[in-house]
């Protein structure tokens, strides 16, 4: 049924429409700049006049962009992947196992989720460096799936409450042990908030800026994130490049997202975010 | 039903979670604490703290932390519940649209963005000027980023920027779960227009708002990429957050443990913001129902 056109409704439309250019013109202007020459690059306007893809075709032959996708996407998908296995067994114990002193244990991973990681950081590099681990993948993705932790029990446990204890007894009865109890019968019921955790917890690796800055040190194993700041100088009187090059770091989740939105967003909507 | 129980089955669920979160969590809160206790001998003081109370720079940083706390929250929040009524309950078309190009600068990376926007802001050839120069107000034109009045706001207005989407969804999730029968309800008990928005639909949106305004909250007490990037915590450290004195301290300056002791008050800060919005939450819903 389709609502008739109103006058409100024109206006949410236009309020729409000028928060949505808001939203949308510093990526136009970005990657406007991108299609510039030398020249033109220091001008004011939002389009060009000429319009070049000399920068495109320097940066895409230029190698070096692939080892920061590359070392992004390992610690994004190792970060994603560790901090399900952790989340969903949290959850299970606390939520189906009524594991001893769950509720000390829930309190304590929660109140993680306020913490800002700012108040963690001299710590973690100090262990980090103690352990050799400055400069290695898992100096990122140990401390990333510790962050990820607190939101995301919070979802998936939210999830598996949900879920009747008859469907668990019957797959009891059949014999199955809790292993196959989760396997089978709970990671299938809870997909959609795990979908959730695993976006939120890519998006939050995939951009995270703070912590790479004081871990990776060596260039080999910096992040995506961190390019920008390795371009900067060198492009510095030619923002044509580095703007080609940022707008290829932005685009690459944008696409994501909007392809991936839908099952976002239904996860969203099954209730999984309480307050 | 006749079940075998293993006591420790359980446990092998919680290990990897517990195991990663003793680590990276559990123990720097506990090493930040006693590292910011030990003074410049080694000695048990609380050398760092009062530091601390006498640093003028901390103090600015204390100050903007709260400015980046109120004017986060305050302007997301108001934006996002704004955006979110109109796509919700008002515009015919676009819903989905809408929702997901206002979200989309919530994924770029905040080092792309803070480069992108201190070019927009640029004196002489930004975006921004070239608009002021439009409206022939180019000699007008603020030193955004250079004045210590407006820095601090600047930087503030591009984190609005990137997360108004995320509060729009949040919004939109939680004005679709309300029962549209009972907004139809309402609508014919006369409250239409504002009175339904003020009455019927704040209220009931009272769950989301509370959570938005603690990760409100945190996200401003932990933004570092966009300072650090934009004005480096100046001019004259102007622009200095608790986080980024934290990697001031730290890293630039290497007194890690006076950095410790910044940290441990970031930490406080934010426990005690967090608790009081959910006294306040939890106050303000019982009063409405």
């Amino acid at each position: 049924m389709r609502k008739p056109l109103t006058r409100s409704g024109l206006f949410a439309g236009a309020l729409l429409l000028a928060a949505t250019a808001v939203s949308l013109v510093p990526s136009i202007y970005m990657f406007d700049i991108s299609l510039r020459n030398a020249t033109d690059s220091f001008s004011p306007a939002l389009i060009a006049s000429h319009v070049t893809f000399a920068n495109w075709q320097a940066i895409l032959l230029h190698g070096d962009l692939a080892r920061f996708f590359l070392n992004s996407a390992l610690v994004s998908v190792a970060t994603v992947a560790l901090t399900l296995v952790c989340v969903i067994g949290l959850s299970y114990a606390i939520s189906r196992l009524r594991i001893k002193g769950g509720h000390i244990l829930l309190l304590l991973v929660v109140s993680a989720l306020l913490l800002p990681l700012a108040s963690l950081l001299v710590p973690i590099a100090k262990l980090l460096e103690m352990l050799g681990m400055t400069n290695s993948y898992f100096g990122l993705i140990g401390p990333e799936t510790a962050i990820g932790i607190p939101f995301g029990t919070v979802i998936v446990k939210a999830a598996m409450d949900e879920i009747p204890v008859a469907l668990e007894e019957a797959a009891r009865i059949d014999g199955a042990g809790s292993f196959a109890v989760l396997l089978r019968v709970v990671v299938p019921l809870v997909q959609p908030s795990l979908i959730v955790v695993a976006i939120w917890q890519f998006l939050y690796s995939w951009n995270e800026f703070f912590l790479a800055l004081v871990i990776m040190t060596r260039d080999a194993m910096k992040p995506l994130p961190l390019a920008p700041l390795y371009y900067q100088g060198p492009f510095m009187t030619d923002p044509g490049k580095l703007f080609a090059i940022l707008t290829l770091i932005a685009v690459v989740p944008m696409l994501a997202y909007i392809v991936l939105q839908r099952w976002f967003v239904a996860g969203l909507m099954e209730g999984g975010v309480k307050g | 039903m006749a079940r075998r129980r293993r006591p420790w089955e359980p446990w092998l669920y919680v290990l990897p979670g517990l195991l990663v979160f003793a680590i990276f969590i559990a123990y720097p809160i506990l090493a930040n604490i006693v590292g910011s206790l030990v003074g410049t001998h080694g000695e048990l003081s609380l050398a760092n703290y009062r530091q601390a109370a006498s640093d003028a720079v901390f103090w600015t940083a204390v100050r903007n932390s709260g400015i980046w706390v109120v004017a986060c929250v305050l302007a997301e929040g108001a934006i996002g519940f704004t955006l979110a009524l109109a796509i919700e309950l008002y515009v015919p078309i676009g819903k989905v649209a809408f929702r997901t190009l206002l979200f989309l600068p919530m994924v770029v990376t905040p080092s792309v963005i803070a480069l992108v926007f201190s070019t927009i802001y640029a004196p002489g050839y930004g975006l921004l000027f070239g608009l002021f120069d439009y409206f022939g107000l180019a000699g007008s034109f603020p030193a955004i980023l250079g004045d210590p009045s407006t820095a601090t706001l600047g930087v503030i207005a591009v984190n609005v920027w990137q997360w108004c989407g995320f509060f729009v969804l949040m919004y939109c999730v939680g004005l679709a779960q309300i029962d549209r029968e009972l907004l139809a309800a309402a609508a014919i008990d006369g409250a239409a227009g504002l009175a339904r928005v003020r009455y019927v639909i704040w209220p009931l949106l009272w769950p989301t708002t509370t959570s938005l305004v603690v990760l409100g909250t945190i996200e401003a007490l932990q933004q570092f990429p966009l300072i650090f990037l934009m004005t480096e915590g100046g001019p004259a450290d102007s622009t200095q957050t608790l986080a980024t004195y934290i990697f001031q301290t730290a890293f630039v300056l290497n007194e890690t443990h006076y950095a410790s002791a910044v940290a441990v008050v970031l930490f406080v800060l934010a426990l005690v913001l967090i608790v009081l919005q959910y006294r306040l939450g939890r106050a303000e819903q019982a009063a409405h129902a």
